[in-house]
């Protein structure tokens, strides 16, 4: 169990598939100009993730070496067409909103990096942390974003239909923080944030060891 | 079929204006993962030129040859076309090996990486589901749409890159903050590099 938190653990913060192993990012940069967008995305990517991860460790016994990475993208593909269906009938609002990037979580790196990486090698009940952890750690760092993005940006957080926090209509917001270049600059101050907190985490570490 | 007016517009638009990589976050990865070499650069965006155009071909013609006559086309779409992409370039890869080593040479090791380049598998799907693509073409497009359309995306694709690779090697000698050394830089700088392509967009109204 405690390997189990410790697995999960890694996912949220020294191996944070975002800001530290720097993959699955044209998601997250795109799709983060909304929070409810980007709260989906986050969830659909936990999901795919946890359970492609969960039936490639499965399967990680019969699985022929040299033809791991197409079984692994096929399996992927099974669980993101669960959800591009799923997004398409219920939220069809949200499915429009992210357009393309539903089918582009096959090809998303923490998808498949963590199968190749990850459940390829270990238990199905590990597998499960992982992919929880390295999902919420996707999750946080995108919602996050969108958050900061929509709120000052647009001076409004909108979840459903329903206006969260507000800083009233006469509020100006850079507009430059819902555009392209808002979302690169945004995230490069995430990641040197992240990347000093994470120095002073293992400074910490140490010390008390 | 389109005017010829229409396809410039297309190759344009997709090209510069809705560039894949600094306008739309398509394919990222490579974009941040490579571009810290001029080298490797060259030879990424060759192949993905090359091997786009063959695949987003075969994905269009899997697409309307196969699945939709026996319609699958609206649930199958996202397995087959990345089995089409992945099987393509295994094929590639052969075939150059073979009889091409100087140009197996050059890009061959990036090969297997364009699978799961997203760029391919984006242009792919946004031929056959009009409405992913920002100019909202209310049609799927036609062959030879569909060939402009990817040439267009795979020249922005390098045209960007090499761009960014260019300031990379300059970025390496200049005088940063510590915190901001390497990787979180990088994104600055491209933000400012996809605020000059925001600017290509009222260029052409589009």
């Amino acid at each position: 169990m405690k390997q189990w938190l410790e697995v999960l653990r890694n996912g949220l913060s020294f191996e944070n598939p975002l800001t530290v192993l720097m993959i699955g990012l044209c998601s997250t940069l795109a799709v983060s100009s909304k929070v409810e967008g980007a709260f989906f995305m986050g969830i659909a990517v936990v999901f795919v993730l946890t359970m492609s991860n969960v039936l490639i460790s499965a399967v990680r016994k019969f699985t022929p070496d040299e033809v791991r990475i197409p079984i692994f993208i096929v399996i992927i593909a099974a669980f993101v067409t669960i959800v591009d269906l799923v997004l398409k009938g219920y939220f069809p609002s949200i499915y429009s909103f992210l357009g393309v990037w539903i089918p582009l979580i096959v090809v998303n790196c923490i998808v498949l990096g963590r199968a190749e990486a990850y459940a390829y090698h270990n238990g199905v009940w590990l597998s499960v942390a992982d992919g929880l952890g390295m999902g919420a750690g996707y999750l946080i760092i995108i919602t996050g974003l969108a958050a900061v993005r929509e709120l000052f940006g647009s001076g409004k957080l909108m979840f459903l239909g329903q206006t969260l926090v507000s800083f009233g209509a006469a509020y100006r917001g850079p507009n430059i923080l819902l555009l392209f270049p808002g979302a690169f600059i945004l995230f490069g101050f995430v990641i040197a944030g992240s990347h000093a907190l994470n120095r002073r985490l293992a400074a910490r570490k140490e010390g008390s060891a | 079929m389109s005017s010829l007016a229409q396809l410039a517009l297309l190759l344009v638009g997709a090209a510069l204006v809705n560039n894949i990589l600094l306008t739309r976050f398509i394919a990222l990865c490579s974009f941040f993962g490579i571009s810290d070499n001029m080298q490797t650069s060259v030879g990424m965006s060759l192949a993905v030129v090359f091997v786009m155009m063959l695949a987003s071909t075969a994905t269009w013609i899997f697409y309307y040859g196969v699945l939709k006559p026996l319609g699958v086309g609206e649930f199958l779409y996202i397995p087959a076309f990345i089995l089409v992409i992945a099987a393509l370039v295994q094929f590639v890869e052969m075939y150059l090996r073979k009889y091409s080593p100087a140009l197996y040479r050059a890009m061959g090791i990036y090969l297997p990486l364009i699978t799961t380049n997203c760029a391919v598998l984006a242009a792919a799907t946004e031929a056959v589901k009009p409405g992913f693509f920002k100019m909202n073409m209310p049609y799927g497009f036609t062959l030879g749409e569909n060939l402009v359309y990817t040439l267009g995306v795979a020249l922005g694709y390098g045209f960007a890159l090499l761009s960014f690779a260019a300031i990379r090697e300059r970025l390496d000698i200049a005088p940063v903050p510590r915190s901001l050394k390497g990787a979180p830089m990088a994104f600055i700088c491209a933000g400012l590099l996809s605020l000059g392509y925001i600017g290509l967009g009222s260029l052409f109204g589009l």
